[in-house]
């Protein structure tokens, strides 16, 4: 089974062509950092525009790649929702021209499946379920028990910003530039995380919800009340340095308590996965890493190909339904409505005090 | 020859097949917004009941702008990425002339013609047409009470289609030619958009990738300092 996955939700365009045995046979994600970079952030207007610039280009060259024919797919899969909604109504509306072309079946999928699944790809190292899930990414932050596919339950999730919005609005605010991650994380290194006393939102309260508005607020209050003049290199590298500490900090406890939640309901928890963008920094990995150990929990990141967005997670999950459930029950219709919000857990009840976007 | 054509560019979405000189299938729905989730099944309806695989056109045929921006990636992702599954080529036509193209002949001014649409914002999107399938100028976005001395001495009738065209009836109330709303529709028609693409394309034409034409740039302002505390 080859299944053709497309990726627009966000900042990255991306096209996937994936085997049922987990082999990608061709991939391509093309940034947009160089379009957002002036802005400080992601917009969603240049981010539509530059997605339908090079998306049919993008799966061309991918379907190229793989040595594949549009005939010999099983499917087209697309990210429906959650997201920026023009970048997903462009990979929604191609995945759906093709499949008319072709006579495919159209498959929807859940972005956060997608990050959800990812840890089964690579045949390897697939993991089985359950596991506990930690997406951390610039447009989400949850905490989810992944039971099967289409099974998900959302333990936790952020009240207001993402964590990885925090990086990047620490990095504007000190002038580190975007995307803030990579830059907040290097700054860092070199610094004194105990010198700025910063809070450590929701850590020790019931649950397993996130908030990192305040967080990045008291960064800002934080960097106002320096001396006047350019910040100093050594303020900047003790502002991150807190900042990131602080963040390390608020997810191994939410972790905990989400770990201590799924215990309650599994007799065992295969892994501990952690997606998304944020992954990728060493500091908060081993942060994660030794609650991990204490647990007794393998930490699983997937490589960083896989944890940030991608398109073969996508088809990944396409496959994992059509497996689970058939290519008729795994197919959605023609008239798919792209979908801006799509909770995957949606009998989750909502945050105490979480935002409409929450 | 047989031509997919289809619009979402701004109130409505259509589809329609032509065949050797004649519409042979064809979908058209008023909507404001939705053309997301009516197009992809339109477009297998109108190949399904002509009995065509999508391998079989000869071209496919899009409205580029201007219009609403999300409507009009709708038809162009659609219609780039048919293009591509079924190896097909595809040809852009921009929404001011497939309007112009749906006025008929009878109804034509004697002068000429000004497409006017609604851009949701203070200004609207315009085009001017000396003659049927002649454009005299690009598109633009243009505030109305510009729009008298954008069109400048032009002698004759000026007949308004579009569905901005009340708006600029009264923007050019002032001007010395007979200036009246002509009795057509105001929203683009894939009907149209097939018989401008059979006019003006020719088995083996070149037909780069057909773009947007937004007319605007994106909304989004730059932050002060680049957003820096401290500059």
């Amino acid at each position: 089974m080859i299944v053709l996955g497309i990726e627009t939700s966000c900042d990255e365009t991306a096209a996937a062509v994936v085997t049922d045995t987990g082999e990608i046979l061709a991939e391509t994600v093309l940034s947009q950092l160089d379009e957002h970079r002036p802005y400080g952030g992601v917009v969603p207007e240049v981010a539509a525009r530059a997605h339908l610039e090079h998306i049919d280009r993008l799966v061309g060259e991918t379907m190229s790649k793989a040595g594949t024919g549009f005939d010999q797919l099983e499917a087209v899969a697309a990210t429906g929702g959650p997201g920026l909604i023009g970048g997903v109504i462009v990979g929604v509306m191609t995945a759906k021209a093709i499949a008319v072309a072709q006579k495919l079946p159209f498959i929807a999928i859940n972005h956060l499946e997608g990050h959800a699944l990812s840890a089964r790809l690579e045949a390897t190292n697939r993991v089985e379920f359950p596991y506990l899930l930690l997406l951390v990414s610039g447009g989400h932050c949850q905490l989810l028990s992944v039971e099967g596919p289409g099974h998900y339950k959302r333990l936790g999730t952020t009240i207001d910003d993402a964590l990885g919005e925090a990086f990047d609005k620490t990095a504007k605010m000190l002038g580190l530039g975007y995307p803030g991650g990579p830059a907040v994380e290097a700054a860092a290194k070199h610094g004194e995380a105990s010198r700025f006393a910063l809070p450590r939102p929701m850590k020790g309260r019931p649950g397993c919800d996130f908030s990192f508005s305040g967080l990045k607020t008291a960064v800002r209050h934080a960097a106002m009340a320096l001396p006047e003049g350019p910040f100093e290199e050594r303020d900047i590298a003790d502002l991150c340095a807190g900042f990131q500490a602080a963040a390390g900090d608020v997810l191994a406890d939410r972790t905990a308590h989400a770990i201590d939640r799924f215990l309650q309901e599994h007799d065992k928890c295969n892994a501990l996965v952690i997606a998304g963008g944020v992954a990728a920094n060493q500091s908060i990995r081993q942060r994660l890493q030794k609650l991990a150990d204490k647990q007794a929990i393998p930490l699983v990141a997937p490589p960083a190909s896989l944890c940030t967005d991608n398109a073969a997670m996508i088809a990944w999950a396409a496959i994992e339904r059509i497996t689970a459930s058939g290519p008729g029950a795994a197919e959605d219709g023609l008239d798919f409505r792209p979908r801006p919000r799509w909770p995957l857990d949606p009998d989750a009840p909502s945050a105490a005090f979480a935002g409409a976007k929450a | 020859m047989r031509i997919l054509a289809m619009d979402t560019s701004t109130s409505a979405c259509s589809v329609a097949l032509w065949c050797d000189g004649a519409i042979v299938s064809y979908r058209l729905s008023e909507m404001s917004r939705g053309q997301a989730e009516a197009l992809a099944p339109m477009i297998a309806a109108v190949l399904d009941e002509a009995g065509l695989n999508a391998s079989a056109l000869d071209l496919l045929a899009v409205t580029v702008g201007p219009g609403a921006f999300t409507g009009l990636r709708i038809g162009l992702a659609t219609a780039r990425a048919l293009a591509l599954a079924a190896d097909v080529p595809c040809l852009g036509l921009s929404t001011t002339e497939v309007i112009a193209q749906g006025v008929d002949e009878n109804a034509w001014p004697d002068g000429c013609l000004l497409v006017a649409l609604d851009s949701k914002r203070s200004d609207i999107y315009v085009q001017m047409f000396s003659k049927p399938g002649q454009a005299a100028g690009e598109p633009q976005a243009i505030e109305p009470e510009k729009l008298g001395q954008w069109l400048g001495d032009v002698s004759g009738h000026i007949g308004v289609v579009g569905d901005a065209g009340a708006v600029a009836l009264v923007a050019l109330s002032e001007k010395a030619n007979d200036v009246f709303a002509v009795d057509a529709s105001g929203v683009p028609d894939a009907r149209a958009v097939a018989a401008l693409a059979a006019q003006r394309w020719n088995v083996g034409d070149p037909t780069p990738s057909p773009t947007p034409l937004y007319l605007r740039p994106p909304d989004a302002k730059l932050p002060r300092d680049g957003g820096r505390l401290r500059p």
